[in-house]
Order: structure tokens, then C-alpha cells, then sequence
């Protein structure tokens, strides 16, 4: 382990900004919601709003704006979280190998004693343990700053943890999306931008099938919507959210370590 | 511990229409320093990343340590000084030491402090805040902090000051003592000339020449001038006809010889010679013979005028 131990640490600095801000944005959501709470108006106005823009923003007719489900739903589960995640995991699973590799920095490490899969495998597994760390900060800064906030009143623990955990996979995705293409061309850029490619695309197509009856089907082609179908903090996760990232992630870690195996370095 | 230290055969690397590596045949001893030199982008550390596994080969086979490059068992045993260390710039010697040192499984620490001390390097401080020079001494340190058996340096000198490379020279020189193979890779002759047994010369992907250091000596040209009590006669100067270069001024004679000087010895008999003058082989001229690409069969002399042309100067 000792090649993850010192990719974390070489990223502990950087990571550790990361837990800094997503605590500061957790603190910054729930601290407004008290002024949110009693606020009829919020409420009216969601219903005059067009259906597209509030299935962006996770609107769910039956979790009212303004309980404690629909406000950290709309305004941190929906958008911010899964954002800040998947931005997350597309720099750690681009830097696994592709980046590694682009700022030569793979030559010297392979001429240890090491061979390229333990060497992929470990920085991938390092990848993974990052993305773990921010999801977990994230998931007890939340229940933390929630309760001492008043705001948990109808969440489901099962709820909230389930929804981090389908965060988590949505942004696992991406960055085994982002270590694959890092993995098979040894470089940064392109890992980073397919991943991110993927990742908004996917989220432009959520949206817009989202105003298409006729097309619903297809929503299931894209990664948003097994993530953001409902409202997870109040209905529960739908085992797709977690079980089909995941597995779709394993797919891409095992094809970009056997591209990574076969190829010449850069 | 038998057999050679590398030795390929027919290794070829394309690189589409770019041929890096063309059909090499290389044995390196074990216990030899080995000189291969080239000019830049001849394929030297083209040879060297298909060595450690970094790429793989078109065509052929390398053995590196009777084995694979890419077998962790073999690595173990390779000390490899890439051109330019590239590391996390905030790491400092400490930190590469200590990583290498666990993955390579087990560290000699009051070896590691003497290297550090003999390069008088900070391992405190980080790498990213190293001048050059600094960079590249770290970057032999962590080469030979595990003593290896085979030693892969490319351009090892570069950035490094005389008195630095002296150090480094000296360093080598224990190693070799100690039983280690060196692989040294260069551009520039001096670098390899005095650390090196044999040399192999590549010139676009393709080995030109493989000969000792003092083989090549041998087949240098040789200048040789003559300081006679006059002015020579026109007669005199026809004497040489046949050297590689014949011409004078005042009262000497300046001769280029290829090979033995023995014609020149039988030719000056006439003449009342008051010194010679022998200027030492130049090195740098079969060199650089190579990399223009007259590859005319020099170099790859054997035996031919035995210790010709070892520059002494004399009758001064």
C-alpha cells in the first residue's frame, strides 16, 4: 500500500481544502435554512415555476420546499453535492495515472520495484479512499450542522446516508471515467475532458428529457437521473442509484488498468 | 551471478514511421562501465526505456539481468538515473529516499547519509526548490541509495559542475569496484571517456561502432609536429606524402596521422629533427566522424598499430 499511502499523502494538502470548503458550504446552506423554514411564498413560487426548471433544481410536489428533506434536497443534494463530488473525482481519477504519467513523474516510480498493475491498482484504489474521505466528511457535516440547525425533522437516516452514498457512486463514475481515459493515453487533458464531457452532458440530457414525456424512457441512459429520480432523503435510494455506478465504474477501472498494462508509456 | 548484464538482440522500437531502435545487438558485461554514446535523439534513451519496460519493442528481445525489465525482481537490482528526475516538487531528498526505500524493501540508512554528505545535499529541502545541478545530484543519489548491481545513468553529468562530476566519477569508480555494472548514456564524450571500458556508438537508431575506449584511441588521428633546425625543402615534405595531412610553417612540420606513426618516424629520419610535438589522440574527432555518418570502417579496428598515437608530448 505503500504507493496509495503516498499518492494520499501527496494529495493531502489539496484534499484537505476540499474538506475545508465542503464544510463551509454545508454550514453555509443549513444556516440559512431557519430563515427558509416558515416561508409560505417559497412554496407558491416553485408552483409557478416552468416543470424543467424544477426538476433541475429536484423539485418533488409532495416534500415541500421548505421542510427540512425538500430544502437540503433541492438545495444541496441536487445540485451542489453531486457537483462538487464528480469535480472531485474527475481531478483524482485523472491524476491516478494520466496526470502522473503527463508530468513524467511515472517513469521514476516504475523503475522501483513495482510492477505497472500494483502501481495501477494501488493509485486507483488511492483515488477511490479520497472520494470516500470528501463523501464522508460531507455526509456527518451534514447530519451534524442539520441537527444543531433544527433541520433533520423528516429526513430518514437510511435516507441520508443512502443519498451521500449515491453521490459518492455518481461521482465514482466519473472519475473511474476520468482514470480510464488517464489510464489508456497517459494523459491529463483528455481524461478530464471526457469525464467532464460525460458529466455535463448527462446532466444537460436529465434536463431536457425531463420536459419530454415522450422521450422518458432515455432518462435512464443518463447517470443524473438514477441519481436525482426522487427525492432520496424522504423515499429511500433505489438500489440502481448505488448498484449501477458502482458496476459501471468497475467496467471502466479494469479496462483502463488492462490498457495501461499493454501500452508504452508516454 | 553469470551472464551478462543486458544483451539484446534485434531489438527494434518504431514509433510509426520513426524508426528510434533499429536491430540492436548489445552485450554489456557484467563489472563493465559501458560507454553509449550518440547524439541527441539517436535512440539512447529510447534503448533505455525499452530496457526498464517502459515501452515495449517492435521486434527483438533486451535482458536485463538475465531477465525481464519489467520483473519487480529484476528492478530491485537497477539503479536508474533518468535525464531528468521528475518528481512531486514538494517531495524532498527525505521523502524520495524514504518512498523508494520502501518499495524497494529496505534502506541502508548510513549509506544514504554518506551519499548525502559527499553531494553536500539538504534532504530537507524540497526538490521543486533544488537548482538543476542540485536536482541531478539527488537524482544519483537515489540511483545507487539501494547499491544495485546494474546501474542505468542517462546523461549523469549534465548540470553538474567539474568538481561535481569528479564526486560522481569517483562514486562510480566504487561502485564498479564493489562488483556493479554501469550502463552510461551520453551525448558528450568526456562524460563516458573517463569511466567507460567499452563504447557503443548509435547514430539514428543503428549502432555504429563498438569498440574500447582505447581502440578508438588507436584508430584517432594523431597530430605530430616537427620542429626542425630549418626551414624544410619541398623534397622533405614530399617525404610524408601519404599521411592524412601534411603542412608547414617556418620551421616545422605539422602531420595528421591515421593510425600508426611509424611512417613518420622512418620519413623525420632524414631530417635534423630538434622536437616532436604528439598532441593526444583526439577522441572527439572518430566521435564526431560518427555522428556526421562517415562510418568508413573506423572504429571498428582490432589491433591494427598497437598503441599508436598515445598523445605524450615530448622533446620539449
Amino acid at each position: 500500500m505503500t504507493i496509495a499511502l503516498r499518492m494520499i499523502r501527496d494529495r493531502h494538502r489539496s484534499t484537505g481544502g476540499w474538506l475545508v470548503g465542503v464544510v463551509a458550504l454545508v454550514l453555509f446552506t443549513i444556516a440559512l435554512y431557519p430563515s427558509v423554514k416558515g416561508q409560505v411564498e417559497v412554496e407558491e413560487l416553485m408552483r409557478n415555476l416552468p416543470d424543467a426548471f424544477r426538476g433541475m433544481i429536484g423539485y418533488d410536489a409532495a416534500v415541500p420546499l421548505t421542510s427540512p428533506p425538500g430544502y437540503l434536497h433541492a438545495r444541496m443534494f441536487s445540485t451542489l453535492a453531486p457537483l462538487l463530488f464528480v469535480v472531485f473525482g474527475i481531478g483524482a481519477g485523472a491524476q491516478a495515472i494520466g496526470g502522473l504519467e503527463e508530468s513524467g513523474r511515472l517513469e521514476p516510480l516504475l523503475a522501483n520495484p513495482v510492477t505497472r498493475s500494483r502501481v495501477a491498482g494501488e493509485r486507483c484504489l488511492a483515488a477511490v479512499v479520497l472520494l470516500v474521505a470528501l463523501v464522508v466528511v460531507f455526509a456527518g457535516a451534514t447530519f451534524g450542522l442539520a441537527a444543531a440547525f433544527d433541520a433533520l425533522a423528516g429526513v430518514r437516516l437510511s435516507g441520508l446516508l443512502g443519498a451521500c452514498a449515491a453521490a459518492w457512486a455518481l461521482a465514482l463514475l466519473h472519475l473511474a471515467l476520468a482514470y480510464a481515459v488517464g489510464a489508456a493515453t497517459g494523459r491529463r487533458g483528455p481524461a478530464v475532458a471526457a469525464a467532464a464531457a460525460v458529466a455535463v452532458g448527462g446532466y444537460l440530457v436529465y434536463s431536457l428529457l425531463a420536459l419530454v414525456e415522450a422521450l422518458a424512457p432515455l432518462r435512464y441512459l443518463t447517470p443524473w437521473y438514477w441519481y436525482l429520480q426522487r427525492n432520496m432523503l424522504v423515499h429511500g435510494v433505489p438500489a440502481g442509484a448505488v448498484v449501477a455506478p458502482v458496476a459501471l465504474s468497475v467496467l471502466l477501472f479494469v479496462a483502463g488498468w488492462a490498457l495501461f498494462l499493454r501500452r508504452d508509456l508516454r | 551471478m553469470s551472464g551478462p548484464a543486458i544483451a539484446t538482440s534485434g531489438l527494434t522500437k518504431r514509433f510509426g514511421s520513426l524508426t528510434a531502435v533499429d536491430s540492436l545487438d548489445l552485450v554489456v558485461r557484467r563489472g563493465e562501465v559501458f560507454g553509449y554514446l550518440g547524439p541527441n535523439g539517436a535512440g539512447k534513451t529510447t534503448t533505455i526505456r525499452l530496457l526498464l519496460d517502459f515501452i515495449r519493442p517492435t521486434s527483438g528481445r533486451a535482458e536485463v539481468l538475465g531477465g525481464s525489465g519489467a520483473d519487480p525482481a529484476i528492478r530491485r537490482q537497477v539503479g536508474y538515473l533518468p535525464a531528468s528526475l521528475d518528481v512531486d516538487p514538494r517531495w524532498c531528498a527525505r521523502d524520495l529516499l524514504s518512498f523508494y526505500g520502501e518499495l524497494r524493501g529496505g534502506r541502508d540508512l548510513a549509506w544514504e547519509r554518506a551519499l548525502l554528505e559527499r553531494f553536500d545535499l539538504d534532504p530537507a529541502r524540497p526538490v521543486g526548490q533544488l537548482s538543476s545541478g542540485n536536482r541531478r545530484k539527488v537524482g544519483i543519489v537515489q540511483a545507487v541509495a539501494h547499491r544495485p548491481p546494474l546501474l542505468v545513468l542517462d546523461e549523469p553529468t549534465s548540470g553538474l559542475d567539474p568538481l561535481l562530476q569528479h564526486e560522481f566519477q569517483l562514486l562510480v569508480r566504487d561502485l564498479v569496484a564493489d562488483g556493479a555494472t554501469v550502463f552510461l548514456s551520453s551525448h558528450v564524450l568526456p562524460e563516458v571517456e573517463a569511466l567507460a571500458d567499452r563504447v557503443a556508438i548509435l547514430r539514428r537508431g543503428v549502432l555504429v561502432a563498438l569498440a574500447t575506449v582505447d581502440e578508438l584511441r588507436r584508430s584517432a588521428r594523431t597530430r605530430i609536429d616537427l620542429r626542425l633546425a630549418e626551414p624544410p625543402a619541398a623534397a622533405d615534405l614530399a617525404a610524408f606524402a601519404g599521411l592524412a595531412e601534411v603542412s608547414a610553417t617556418d620551421a616545422t612540420i605539422h602531420l595528421v596521422v591515421e593510425g600508426p606513426v611509424d611512417p613518420v618516424l622512418k620519413a623525420a629520419a632524414r631530417l635534423t629533427v630538434q622536437a616532436i610535438a604528439t598532441h593526444d589522440a583526439d577522441l572527439e574527432d572518430v566521435f564526431l566522424t560518427y555522428y556526421q555518418g562517415e562510418t568508413s570502417g573506423r572504429g571498428e579496428s582490432s589491433g591494427r598499430g598497437d598503441g599508436a598515437g598515445r598523445g605524450e608530448e615530448t622533446g620539449r
